[in-house]
């Protein structure tokens, strides 16, 4: 009896996966969404987004190849592998995929792909895939910051260099790696708090909508945003703190408690854009108008650009994903025997009122 | 030349659950050699005494003497460790795990790395199985082989952990013929090789095959002890059943009153040629309207098999059954109970009521379709339903609503009585529905189930009560290790030529008579 | 007086559960109201109502389907995947119109509900395996066909999220009509006591001759279809269909409102009243402590803490 069932389950597994697999094709053959006619163009305005060293950083250490131990060469006739952490299901890992594409086609580099899919065991291995393909030289966005020791070994034994990106690991810099390209979310938060401070005023009650517990992101971004008001305007009071797992849903949900107990709230910190566009849906069910709250979000993708420029939201602090200008800079600077920063913080951008219309191209 | 070593004592054990005195100063001995039959019927304690030599339970009173020394075993690995095996029916190995690594579970032999010497352990576990006459790749999962292999390695593994006795729980209920043979060669050489074996079975064959001595117990006491060949197979089932050979026995101690039903009107149930593997072997019986057909038989000779065959319940290799001469849709429930089948469960808790539905629900629960509109159960056609129910039935329970899991066992069955009258039924099937149900509502029910042959309905009746199931049937059909031994009609229901069926020994000889049974 | 007192509690105790295990959930809705309306600040005003109803609104309707389930001595943990696939299918058809692309939704939860209840009543698998392998896909093809949030501008759409009669939104409504259906269902039709029967004593179901497969397929069906439900009304609340996070851990919530609300997981039972309560009772929870600001962590104790007393209360209840 239990012999007969078991078969039938594993006789069961392969027709699910292939009735999935159909599903999917013949859901997709005949889909018709809202905006098929306009569709989209996101990744071509990339081009002009090209980013820039925030801090040339000049007392950091700085790595040559010479230290690093590794043998010089052309870019261009190069092999450049991209690991990428978690799938491209949300704006920012989208952008930065692309930006690595885009700027390897500029350069006419020739560049391997793999992406994780959010398991680090299947980062380590695709890094070892791109090795063994013949990867001379690795971008990595690390999806964790330890347990990278195998991956650096047989680097290390092909003189392969590698430049992090968005995410620190834990390792020597320029031995273990040579650069760590990322944006500072401390300075993310303390411009946020900027924003802030100038849209209410400096005085009120704010609150801020956190990103997922145990994420270095979100205390990163709080620390930046409360140290800046306690040091600039100590008048505006953070009066409540809540999670909203950096997703939109949640978002709108914590504002409408939020507005609720508080109604005389001036200003909502939201650590990403999609709770920010959350508590914009909540404001708007709650039959507030634009600007009767102010908002201000952190990342720069395009809906919540959109977001200032229909008013609800008052300004966004940008979390540049695109890696790929300066991480091919970098690479190009270090192979050609030059010294490059051993940590290199990219410029954000903001935009405000001001530059949201003119900007909205830029974002994401 | 010593005699043999006792190996086993047991003294006056006593077991008593809540209610139920189970087990009641029972006396056992092994010796060293010996194949020891435990028999009894259902109840009698059997299950209760292998449970407390084992360790599973702990005796309320008496002694256990194993090897010279007191014992008492907190859990069944103690008892094994000390060198008492059990072999369930179900085998209790690893299934996922290599027939070697089975074999050799809790003492694998270790290369001095204190690792797991897999090449050694293979090879002794090829060795010591073919001693047993199964030859299998031992690297293979234990669940690749066939049951009766697993039986072997499970053996096995006793004799290896130096086992002195070995109790077998009905070794072969699902074992082939062959396989069969193979086991008993298996038992003789442990036997031979000095080991103490307790064999239970309720195949009178297989007793008289492989043991020496038996035990027979009987509602907890212990009613027999002796040489098995001093006990001809007639007076084994006697004392079984607790029944003494030509005693006449005054008629009228049941509710039953006797003939109904015409003989020669058209069958309304025939069942024909009905095979389930290992369990039944062409089992062929009819129905007449108003008739109850008793089926008779030990314990695992197949009664209840037969009736959940009928019922649909139970998937038949090959047979069939037909209703009022129409062929029913094989193994499928809700087709028979369309047809007029109902059957009473002989695991009424289990199987039968739905303990934390209401009174009303259960008696309501099979005719449901028939008491609603468009999926929408009409509560009052429900309410008078089950009003009429527990009327006729003189059902006790505080309110319709009650839950049927708190009403006493005759109650509960007379629920179930009322769930299937109220489909009108054409046939009933009734497994023990007099068992564990007070003596009030035994009779209740044995005058039921007469005033429904009388209106027409026809009964099939298993009972383990000799005396029921003499007064309460027109005809007994007697099962044997699942085929039809002999049928007794007329004259011939009477108790001791049905101990004489089921024992084997042809009733019609020994009458002087010519019909022939058996086969 | 301390004998005495000690003597008595036992029987006060027995006493004390017994009364939890029916009206416990209902006490503990009516205490937390008490206990808002003197400490929370404009707490007992429409807004704030309507608030709570329409954020618990999804939760109900997908606790009434795990309800049902649940009843069948099963689970559903595929629920939080269909309300995705539903957001991702609803986006995906948006442009036929809404009604043609809730028909699309219909199709896909009918699919998933089909699988899970044909792995659990035909091929034998465990409830809790068979729906953790769709809640698994579910979510992977939810993705698959959207692999990002999209925003939505169907104004039927966002008139079905925000809308509302006489001053009561939709989702209230909604979620109202399918309780009260749901608990008609189980009381009064075949299919609800068939179901219920099932749940307490399969093996006795079967014998009685009740179409155990077919109910079990449908009791599946259902659960996927109301989480459709919920998945379409989150995402016209949000305007925009978010497969990536929208019905996370829907799961637990609904098992929660359903174990807290006094349907025991052994099955046989189904309390549709209580599980309506058991979510409110989630609901403000989390809301007061989020509007009294206290620290995310705590609302994951206090849910714990809910549960284990629902667990205590519901012993003895069950079958064992």
């Amino acid at each position: 009896m239990q012999r007969t069932t078991h078969r039938r389950r594993l006789l069961a597994r392969p027709v699910v996966v292939s009735l999935a697999a159909a599903v999917a094709l013949t859901a997709t053959s005949c889909a018709k969404s809202e905006d098929d006619t306009s569709s989209d163009t996101k990744s071509s305005a990339a081009a002009d987004a090209a980013q820039k060293v925030a801090s040339p950083a000049p007392g950091g250490k700085a790595c040559t190849v010479d230290a690093y131990g590794g043998a010089k060469l052309d870019l261009e006739n190069a092999t450049v592998g991209f690991s990428q952490s978690e799938k491209e299901a949300n704006p920012f890992r989208i952008a930065e995929t692309q930006s690595i594409k885009d700027e390897a086609k500029k350069r006419g580099v020739k560049l391997l792909t793999a992406n994780a899919q959010s398991q680090f065991s299947k980062q380590i291995s695709d890094v070892q895939d791109l090795l063994a393909k013949g990867a001379d030289l690795l971008v990595i966005a690390p999806l964790n910051s330890d347990g990278w020791d195998p991956v650096l070994q047989a680097a290390a034994a092909k003189k392969v260099p590698i430049v992090t990106i968005d995410r620190k690991i834990n390792a020597t810099a320029c031995k273990d790696y040579v650069s760590f390209i990322a944006s500072d979310f401390v300075e993310q938060g303390r411009r946020a708090a900027d924003q802030m401070i100038e849209a209410t005023g400096g005085k009120g009650e704010v609150a801020i909508l956190l990103g997922s517990a145990g994420n270095n992101v979100t205390t990163e971004r709080t620390k930046g945003f409360k140290d800046r008001i306690a040091e600039k305007a100590p008048d505006l009071k953070v009066v409540f703190e809540q999670t909203g797992d950096f997703a939109r849903e949640k978002g709108q949900q914590v504002t409408e408690q939020l507005i609720q107990s508080k109604p005389g709230i001036k200003g909502i910190y939201a650590e990403n854009d999609e709770m920010g566009l959350g508590a914009v849906a909540a404001l708007k069910g709650a039959g507030k108008k634009a600007g009767d709250v102010e908002i201000v979000t952190v990342d720069g993708t395009r809906n919540a650009v959109q977001g200032i420029v229909d008013g609800w939201i008052s300004g966004v602090v940008e979390s540049n994903p695109r890696f790929g200008p300066l991480a091919f800079q970098t690479l190009d600077t270090f192979t050609k025997g030059e010294s490059v920063a051993q940590d290199i913080v990219i410029e954000d951008g903001a935009y405000t009122s001001g530059n949201a219309k003119s900007g909205i191209g830029k974002a994401y | 030349m010593a005699p043999p070593a006792e190996v086993l004592a047991v003294r006056g054990l006593s077991k008593t659950f809540p209610g139920v005195r189970a087990l009641d100063d029972v006396d056992l001995t092994l010796h060293a050699g010996e194949i020891h039959a435990l028999i009894g019927e259902n109840g009698a304690g059997k299950s209760t005494l292998i449970k407390l030599l084992t360790g599973v339970y702990r005796p309320d009173a008496g002694e256990i003497v194993f090897q010279g020394r007191k014992v008492s075993f907190a859990t069944p690995l103690e008892a094994q460790k000390a060198g008492i095996s059990t072999i369930y029916q179900e085998v209790n190995l690893i299934p996922l795990l290599s027939v070697a690594r089975n074999l050799f579970l809790g003492r694998e032999p270790r290369n001095r790395f204190g690792l797991l010497d897999m090449g050694r352990m293979n090879r002794e576990a090829e060795q010591t199985l073919s001693t047993y006459g199964v030859r299998v790749d031992v690297r293979r999962p234990l669940r690749t082989l066939g049951v009766g292999a697993q039986q072997m390695v499970a053996l096995a593994r006793a004799v290896a952990t130096e086992a002195r006795v070995v109790v077998m729980d009905e070794p072969t209920s699902s074992l082939e013929p062959r396989e069969v043979e193979t086991l008993f060669s298996v038992i003789r050489g442990l036997r031979d090789a000095g080991i103490a074996v307790v064999y239970v079975s309720h195949r009178l064959d297989e007793l008289y095959a492989v043991c020496s001595t038996v035990t027979v117990l009987r509602d907890g006491r212990r009613v027999h002890r002796g040489r098995l060949a001093d006990l001809d197979r007639l007076s084994l089932v006697s004392t079984m059943l607790g029944r003494d050979l030509g005693e006449v026995r005054e008629e009228g101690l049941t509710k039953f009153t006797g003939e109904h039903g015409a003989a020669d009107a058209e069958p309304v149930l025939t069942a024909s040629d009905l095979t389930v593997p290992h369990k039944l072997h062409g089992v062929s019986l009819s129905i007449r309207p108003g008739e109850v057909v008793g089926l008779g038989g030990l314990l695992g000779s197949g009664r209840t098999e037969t009736a959940k065959t009928i019922a649909g319940a139970l998937p038949a290799r090959s047979g069939g059954v037909t209703v009022a001469g129409v062929p029913l849709r094989a193994g499928s429930t809700p087709a028979a109970i369309r047809a007029g089948i109902s059957l009473l469960p002989e695991d009424r808790k289990s199987e039968g009521i739905v303990p934390g539905l209401s009174v009303r629900e259960n008696i309501a629960l099979a005719a449901l379709p028939r008491l609603s509109r468009f999926g929408l159960v009409s509560e009052a056609r429900v309410d008078s339903v089950v009003d009429t129910f527990i009327e006729r039935l003189r059902i006790k329970a505080s309110s319709p609503h009650q839950k049927v899991g708190e009403l006493s066992g005759g109650n509960q069955q007379k629920v179930l009585l009322a769930r299937w009258l109220a489909m009108n039924p054409k046939v009933l099937l009734l497994d023990e529905p007099t068992r564990g149900i007070d003596v009030g509502a035994k009779a209740e029910v044995q005058k039921l189930v007469d005033e429904l042959a009388a209106d027409g309905l026809g009964v099939l009746l298993i009972s383990s009560d000799l005396e029921e199931l003499i007064e309460g049937s027109d005809r007994v059909v007697v099962l044997k290790d699942g085929a039809v031994v002999g049928e007794l009609t007329g004259d011939d229901v009477t108790e001791d030529k049905l101990m004489r069926t089921i024992a084997g020994n042809d009733p019609a000889r020994d009458a002087g008579k010519e019909a022939a049974v058996d086969g | 007086m301390a004998e005495a007192a000690l003597r008595t509690a036992p029987l006060d105790r027995t006493r004390l559960v017994q009364w939890l295990q029916t009206y416990g959930v209902y006490a503990g809705v009516a205490a937390l109201l008490v206990v808002n309306t003197v400490i929370t600040p404009r707490f007992l005003t429409t807004e704030n109502f309507r608030t709570q109803a329409v954020q618990v609104a999804p939760v109900i309707i997908v606790a009434l389907g795990m309800a049902l389930v649940i009843g069948t001595e099963g689970v559903d943990l595929s629920v939080g995947a269909v309300m995705a696939l539903a957001a991702s299918v609803t986006a995906l058809y948006l442009g036929y119109g809404l009604l043609p692309s809730l028909l699309v939704v219909a199709l896909f939860a009918a699919g998933v509900g089909l699988a899970n209840g044909a792995l659990v009543a035909f091929v034998g698998v465990q409830p809790i395996v068979a729906t953790l392998a769709l809640m698994v896909g579910g979510r992977g093809l939810a993705l698959v066909l959207l692999p990002q949030l999209k925003d939505l501008r169907n104004p039927s759409l966002a008139s079905l999220g925000s809308g509302d009669v006489l001053g009561v939104p939709y989702l209230i409504l909604i979620a109202a009509a399918l309780a009260l259906l749901v608990a008609f269902v189980v009381r009064r039709t075949t299919f609800g006591r068939q179901l219920l029967a099932i749940g307490d004593s399969r093996p006795a179901a079967q014998l009685a001759g009740l179409p155990v497969r077919p109910v079990l397929i449908i009791v599946y069906v259902v659960c996927a279809l109301l989480a459709a439900v919920a998945g379409v009304l989150a995402t016209a609340r949000l305007q925009a269909s978010d497969p990536t996070s929208l019905g996370n851990l829907m799961e637990l919530s609904a098992i929660t409102a359903v174990v807290v609300g006094g349907t025991p997981l052994t099955g046989g039972r189904v309390n549709i009243g209580g599980t309506v309560a058991g979510a409110v009772l989630i609901q403000l929870l989390t809301a007061t402590l989020i509007k009294h600001d206290l620290p995310p962590s705590w609302t994951q104790i206090a849910q714990a803490i809910v549960i284990v007393a629902a667990v205590y209360a519901a012993r003895g209840r069950g079958k064992r």
